[in-house]
């Protein structure tokens, strides 16, 4: 079996990426088994640890788009259920109901372009087509994918079979023997693709390939979205008709005031890539939600990318650029973000930053977004507190791996120490147990002493001091790999800026998988993989994360009395940008977004089923919340909103808007199923 | 607030030496071949304190391997007469330059007793640490016993900083340093031994782990931020 084949593999390959230089901290003898800390705390549930795995850029059409439930009268809202394709992934018989449109320039920025202004491409390849951009094209002896010869050599070392260089090995696969910003001719039909969706699967393309990276923006994504409350329905009352995403992708970032026109990104049309799990695609993935649980209407809970999805699923909320003693202040002006198109152009946004204040409607790009809510039937609130300019794009935290405090974040494009209130802060005061487990974290702190050591941890931004620093210190090199912008804690004051919090709640992947076996894992924890193992396109595959994944699994199916009480959400940062035919519910300025995948692993949720609760992220804050009895984080964050009430004619959609689920309904608790992860 | 700094010699090294597996203790063997030995790498403060545990030293002609908790995924390498110093992931079968990975590679390298600075010099050269071309200085101070060891002793001075190091006479190799705030990093346990000719060795089929590579990879993905 395929998941089988890598088993062997996955392992080595997160020990090779993954883990940090102190692989031995941290385990405890067996005399602690059934001394289990977490055991003692009260919980609403019959859960005592929760594990969340966060995996990157992926929607649930891109990951789950053709598949089919196997609970008994289970039903999902997919690509395939809705016939936009066939079970092998070709255009099915509603395959105009996922079109895409270009629009004609329109002078300022919007989020529903106005229908004169919208032309269909045609079936003929006229849609942007999918692009390599920054694919590896070859293999290489001193990065990955790593040449076979390499592996071949290793394989007479190593005494397991499955690692050779015969076998299908994620190490050295996936490269795409084509040059970078190029079409990307692996794809069947490549280059005369019709207008819609199409599949990541063909003789020389699966999920074992390294692909195109799509841009994920907060502009871009509304602007892809194409919201407009004259465009709503019954079935989709926020009239967001999803069918820009290859327009905004190949504009957003065109110089075509110029003759020829300068293209300055190469997204293209990669947004509309999906893979077919019933084609043994993310087949690990497949295996979990037929034995367990998966909804299929939890979202992205930020309009764009990475690092402001980690921090609402940290906070409930967005960040600020602040004093970095609370206090919000303008950022530098090259921090403010202007969308509205350069003159001369389709669509080329003027100023492609990071922060925004969306209590201003003057300030660019922001009355086209606050309008919209405004128009909706429930009018949500924007939730833009006044003169606070939002990071609404990623932006490195103020504290560096190591919790040195950046001295000079505006010159260093650094967010300010922040002092937004924490999941880990409302844990703390009810002496419950929490960490963040982030992968090459251990190697990153040792790049971060480096740089604080050579003067570059107060001078630049902490990407390019790590970096700096491991080609200095490749014994922790992969310190690069640790996704800073992911561990929302590191923004937070109370948490990085105390060395007491930082020791006793930050660590590394070597730690969640030391911990679980000597039964000392938190109450709750987050687990994020390295930049390599998270299933992001162009940097990693989905299957890598699958790898991640498992090993995580097997530690846990190694300590059975642990594993009856852990519930392990698997979910991702953001659809990538990938495009996703679900309907989504506006929040706030900042969000929703499109889909992404959430499995829910426990004894409590087997059986193959198909949860249509509406959720984001701050669902899994809510489930925290309810089960540890603690109250919202604050009085503004998301986690204030009441659990949807779902009706049977509309099952995706909230009849009290907004309403976040609190994701117990995925749980059966009173009736426990003990049954392996995987087979 | 830094976790530590790299400040001066003393601190990084000890800070190299904290978290040691200790090592156990030396016992005597036959002499096999004069470059060829063993022996525990100790820090101890100023007091004469250990600080955390051995690491593992292992020589053989001009070749040395370093086993160190601050590497404990893998070991180091030297060779001298190569002028090269790597570190080797045995589980995931990838080696590395040592760079400044580890200051050990610039301290515990074979010297010419009448001539230390030239190797030292190199290590740092081949580390890339900053001004290592500068002036280096190497004056004999005196002829001690470290244990029961000859050695003469070195005041060192270069760009990194000063220090005293004792060089062992039979041996030429370093066996004790002394940094300006008292700590030492010193051998304890030397074992006169033959070693196994592959211990220092990259083994067949390793591959070479360029940080360049992975740096580049790593910038297509969300864990790199571009100012």
């Amino acid at each position: 079996m395929r998941i089988n084949g890598r088993n062997h593999l996955a392992w080595a390959l997160s020990t090779t990426l993954s883990f940090s230089l102190a692989a031995t901290v941290g385990i405890a003898d067996d005399k602690s088994k059934d001394k289990d800390p977490a055991d003692a705390v009260k919980t609403e549930s019959p859960i005592k640890h929760v594990i969340i795995l966060i995996g990157e850029n992926r929607g649930t059409d891109h990951t789950f788009g053709v598949y089919k439930p196997r609970g008994k009268h289970e039903a999902i809202s997919n690509l395939l259920a809705k016939g936009v394709v066939n079970e092998d992934g070709s255009p099915g018989p509603n395959f105009a109901l996922a079109q895409q449109f270009s629009v004609t320039h329109q002078p300022l920025f919007y989020i529903g372009a106005p229908r004169n202004a919208k032309v269909a491409y045609d079936n003929r390849g006229q849609m942007p087509q999918p692009n390599t951009a920054g694919t590896p094209s070859a293999q290489s002896s001193s990065g990955p994918p790593f040449s076979p010869a390499a592996l071949a050599g290793a394989a007479a070392l190593d005494p397991n079979p499955d690692f050779n260089a015969n076998t299908d090995t994620i190490l050295t696969t996936g490269f795409s023997n084509l040059a970078a910003n190029s079409l990307d001719t692996r794809i069947p039909n490549a280059g005369i693709l019709p207008n819609g969706p199409f599949v990541l699967q063909g003789p020389n393309i699966s999920d074992d390939d390294y692909t195109g990276d799509t841009t994920h923006r907060f502009f871009q994504a509304w602007q892809q979205s194409d919201c407009s409350v004259a465009n709503a329905t019954k079935a989709n009352p926020s009239g967001c008709l999803n069918d820009l995403f290859p327009f905004v992708m190949a504009t957003y970032n065109l110089d075509d005031s110029k003759v020829p026109a300068v293209q300055h990104n190469f997204s293209e049309g990669n947004s509309m890539g999906f893979y077919d799990a019933e084609q043994e695609e993310a087949s690990l993935l497949k295996t979990l939600a037929d034995r367990f649980s998966l909804s299929d209407n939890f979202h992205q809970s930020f309009q764009g990318g990475t690092g402001a999805n980690h921090f609402m699923l940290g906070t409930g909320d967005a960040g600020f650029w602040s004093d970095g003693n609370g206090n919000p202040i303008t950022p530098p002006a090259n921090q403010i973000a202007n969308p509205n198109p350069v003159a001369g152009t389709t669509n080329r946004y003027t100023a492609d930053n990071n922060f925004s204040n969306c209590a201003d409607f003057t300030q660019p790009g922001i009355a086209p977004i606050v309008s919209y809510l405004e128009a909706l039937p429930y009018r949500p609130e924007p939730n833009c507190a006044t003169a606070h300019y939002y990071m609404l794009d990623n932006t490195n935290p103020g504290f560096l791996p190591n919790g040195f405090r950046a001295p000079s974040p505006a010159t260093q494009s650094m967010m300010p120490a922040s002092p937004v209130r924490t999941i880990g802060d409302a844990l703390n005061e009810k002496n419950v147990s929490w960490a963040y487990f982030g992968g090459a974290y251990n190697d990153a702190v040792a790049l971060s002493n480096d740089a604080v050591t050579a003067g570059t941890a107060g001078l630049v931004n902490s990407s390019t001091a790590l970096g700096e620093a491991a080609l200095a210190d490749p014994a922790h090199a992969l310190g690069v790999a640790y996704c800073q912008i992911c561990n929302p804690f590191q923004y937070a004051t109370s948490i990085m800026g105390n060395p007491a919090q930082r020791a006793a709640h930050i660590k590394d992947t070597v730690d969640l998988l030391a911990n679980i076996k000597s039964d000392t894992l938190p109450s709750v924890s987050f687990g994020k993989p390295d930049g390599l193992l998270d299933g992001h396109p162009q940097s990693s595959k989905i299957d890598l994360f699958e790898a991640y994944v498992q090993q995580v699994l097997d530690a846990l199916e190694a300590n059975p009395k642990l594993k009856a009480e852990t519930a392990v959400f698997i979910t991702w940062d953001e659809a990538g940008g990938y495009w996703d035919s679900g309907f989504i519910q506006p929040i706030d300025f900042f969000g929703d977004g499109p889909r992404v995948p959430l499995l829910t692993l426990s004894a409590y949720s087997t059986g193959g089923k198909v949860n249509h609760t509406y959720g984001d992220h701050v669902s899994l804050l809510k489930f925290i919340e309810r089960n540890w009895k603690l109250k919202p984080l604050t009085d503004r964050s998301r986690d204030n909103l009441p659990n949807p009430k779902m009706r049977g004619d509309q099952p995706y959609v909230p009849a009290n808007m907004p309403a976040l689920s609190d994701l117990f309904d995925m749980f059966d608790f009173d009736h426990a199923v003990k049954q392996p992860f995987l087979q | 607030m830094p976790v530590a700094t790299r400040s001066t010699l003393s601190q990084r090294t000890i800070a190299l030496c904290l978290t040691l597996g200790l090592a156990s203790a030396g016992a005597f063997a036959k002499a096999a071949h004069a470059g060829e030995f063993s022996a525990d790498i100790v820090s101890r403060d100023a007091a004469g304190s250990a600080i955390g545990a051995a690491a593992k030293l292992y020589v053989s002609n001009h070749k040395v391997r370093i086993e160190t908790p601050e590497a404990a995924a893998g070991f180091l390498l030297i060779d001298a007469d190569a002028g090269t110093a790597h570190f080797v992931r045995p589980a995931q079968q990838v080696f590395m330059d040592a760079k400044q990975s580890s200051l050990l590679t610039q301290i515990f390298v074979p010297v010419d007793v009448n001539d230390p600075c030239r190797r030292w010099q190199a290590a740092a050269g081949n580390a890339g640490v900053p001004n290592a071309g500068g002036e280096w200085r190497c004056e004999r101070i005196d002829d001690e016993f470290v244990g029961d060891r000859r050695a003469a002793l070195y005041h060192v001075a270069s760009a990194q900083g000063a220090s005293r190091r004792w060089i062992d006479s039979d041996l030429e190799f370093p066996v004790k340093l002394l940094a300006a705030d008292g700590t030492t990093i010193a051998l304890e346990n030397i074992r006169i031994e033959a070693q196994p000719a592959g211990l220092f060795d990259i083994p067949p089929g390793f591959r070479k782990l360029d940080p360049r590579a992975l740096i580049e990879r790593i910038k297509h993905s969300d864990a790199w931020v571009d100012p």
